[in-house]
């Protein structure tokens, strides 16, 4: 079977896409899972660089959400049958053997590009709404909201009845945020501020989610209404900023950290609950996971490189060639 | 009827003690109140500077939450009778005419330095202990302790079942904090980081109650646990630090600003449960408002100097000549 390895780190370049031995038939408990479509997203091409908090080991398999079939199933295995559509991990190989209950059987109806590319985005805003305690009614700012987490977020910040206020850096991309259902598109080349003020009578965004960070963060501090809450998503625009710990006193606002790998960590029974929740959600058609690009595994690098040129909208998706 | 004014901004020295008017008889939905007792705290200082936020117009009376008896009340006032102990502001004056509604009853034999000595600290550390959503048996690490609202986070985060780790800088005042209830002191002057760690199995604490800011912020940044609640309750070293983002997502920690006077303006209703709920555990013992200085009242300025000097534990208070 074939893989996309990274042997050193760095760019998308020198990424490898190679024969590897398949791995055994699944032991006691696990399952073997023929892998059709994986989600890339930035935190992957962190990680190449070599540059996210988690470093793992190399060689290592680029990507990690994956959605495929079951292949074969171990000794001890109930429930599944080979055939059966699933969410697993993986990332851009063709099979993987795995524990069962690392698994998720997917609902009818729900698509393999969809459930793959949906599982941490979605992940993710719906967590990080829930530490930002959103309520119905409140404003609800999205920053990169056509990236994958911003894009997510818009999606889920509607369903939980939110006004949402989206930017992003392009029409295009603000095209396919209004389809996602943002009341209100900023586009921040020229900034955000006065117009969030404008669009809240001057009280400013209740929750605001940023995994753009630096100067967009800055700019957040100043329009975020009393009581209200930044969530910290991320560092796409490369800088980290410092809260003025001032400010969020005047503003009685806080700055809100989180990683949904700590919550799987340290609470995997509410991962476990947002991620049926979610699954509910999207076999049900509430949710709407969008797919700007479809990319064969040989071509995995472009993929990463259309991450890095911020061309991707929503997510792109390795597919088998 | 003599009052301590502030004429112009400056040090306390520049506090005026003179004679005025007495205000007339109250009128319709008034009350006269006879002060006897004054808490001043760190706030009355910034404010006596022109350093507060809130500025006040020249000249003004020094000083706010005050404890007396009502001496006589107005037309249609049926709540209370002359005689009554009541709170209510007014600051360094003999006698005030203010709205009944302005006016708190105070139960019978609670006495009136400790009345006005307790109102804005435990007010201020309830409140911030529920914005940091503190549960019982969770860590929580008070700063600047034997400070009027440091020292009122101690007693009430012990009330609400929190093992309490409390720093101050002088071994006099870590034996104040430790009767209070604190589990473990810390003398801050060699720096408290790797103590909190030792305390906390490597943890850290869950919530860290900072009204110092500038270097005890940042390195309370170094201490704080996993999903950690860091609340921003002012800046008595003269510094507003800069809170880390990257630090925040990397420990999912929320940075928490709050003012009670905001939550008092936009949520009145939670400013009065809690007011109830402080009164009556001041009533019934369960609260235990330290005051290390009184002072009559042609002494105000002395008051005042020994909170910048830092040599106040729990409150000081003015009563009269």
């Amino acid at each position: 079977m074939r893989g996309v390895f990274c042997e050193t780190l760095g760019s998308p370049d020198d990424l490898v896409l190679r024969e590897a031995e398949d791995p055994s038939s699944p032991g006691e408990g696990e399952v073997a899972i023929d892998l059709e479509v994986r989600g890339i997203s930035y935190t992957d091409l962190l990680m190449v660089a070599g540059r996210y908090q988690v470093k793992p080991e190399l060689p290592f398999v680029v990507g990690g959400q994956a959605a495929g079939r079951i292949a074969e199933i171990g000794p001890g295995v109930s429930g599944y049958a080979p055939g059966d559509p699933v969410l697993a991990g993986g990332g851009c190989i063709e099979r993987v053997v795995m524990r069962a209950e690392r698994v998720t059987r997917l609902p009818d109806g729900v698509g393999l590009a969809e459930a793959a590319s949906f599982g941490a985005n979605y992940a993710t805003a719906l967590y990080a709404l829930q530490r930002g305690r959103l309520q119905a009614g409140e404003t609800l700012l999205v920053h990169g909201a056509a990236g994958g987490v911003g894009l997510a977020a818009v999606d889920v910040g509607k369903l939980m009845g939110a006004r949402v206020i989206a930017t992003a850096s392009t029409d295009a991309k603000l095209a396919v945020v209004g389809d996602m259902g943002a009341d209100h598109l900023i586009n921040y080349t020229n900034g955000f501020r006065e117009q969030v003020k404008a669009l809240t009578g001057d009280r400013g965004a209740d929750v605001i989610y940023d995994p753009v960070g630096g100067d967009v963060f800055d700019e957040s501090m100043r329009c975020v209404a009393l009581f209200g809450r930044i969530l910290i998503v991320g560092f796409t625009g490369g800088r980290p900023a410092l809260a003025k710990t001032n400010h969020l006193l005047i503003k009685d606002a806080e700055a809100i950290g989180f990683t949904i790998g700590a919550l799987e960590r340290h609470d995997p029974a509410w991962a476990e609950r947002n991620r049926r929740v979610l699954l509910d959600w999207l076999a049900s058609g509430r949710i709407h996971p969008y797919i700007s690009h479809r990319v064969p595994l040989s071509r995995t690098a472009d993929a990463l490189r259309l991450i890095a040129n911020r061309e991707v909208i929503g997510k792109v998706v390795v597919v088998n060639d | 009827m003599k009052g301590v004014f502030c004429e112009e901004l400056g040090t306390p020295d520049s506090l005026v003690l003179r004679d005025v008017e007495d205000p007339g008889p109250p009128g319709p939905g008034e009350v006269a109140v006879d002060l006897e007792a004054r808490g001043l705290s760190f706030a009355d200082l910034l404010v006596i500077s022109g350093g507060y936020q809130v500025k006040r117009p020249l000249p003004f009376v020094v000083g706010g939450e005050s404890a007396g008896r009502i001496a006589a009340v107005g037309p249609g006032v049926t709540d209370f009778q002359a005689g009554d102990t009541v709170l209510t502001g007014g600051g360094c004056i003999e006698r005030i005419v203010t709205g009944a509604d302005n006016v708190t009853p105070l139960p019978g034999h609670v006495d009136l330095v400790t009345a006005a000595s307790f109102r804005s600290n435990y007010a201020t550390a309830l409140y911030a202990l529920q914005r940091g959503r503190l549960r019982a048996g969770e860590t929580l690490l008070v700063h600047g302790a034997a400070g009027g609202v440091g020292l009122a986070a101690v007693d009430v985060g012990k009330l609400m079942g929190a093992r309490i780790i409390a720093t101050a800088g002088t071994d006099e005042k870590l034996a104040v904090v430790r009767e209070m209830g604190a589990d473990h002191v810390i003398n801050h002057g060699d720096g408290f980081r790797e103590q909190v760690k030792a305390l906390t199995g490597g943890r850290g604490a869950d919530v860290i109650y900072d009204p110092v800011g500038g270097d005890m912020f940042d390195e309370s940044m170094r201490c704080i646990a996993p999903f950690g609640r860091l609340l921003i309750i002012g800046f008595t070293s003269g510094r507003p630090a800069l809170a880390k983002t990257n630090h925040l997502l990397i420990k999912d920690a929320e940075a928490i600003g709050l003012r009670i006077d905001a939550m008092i303006r936009d949520d009145p209703a939670r400013a009065a449960r809690n007011e109830r709920v402080l009164l009556g555990w001041l009533a019934s013992g369960r609260i235990h408002p330290y005051v290390s200085h009184r002072l009559p009242l042609s002494r105000t300025p002395e008051a005042l100097q020994l909170i910048a000097d830092r040599q106040v534990i729990g409150k000081v208070v003015i009563v009269n000549d």
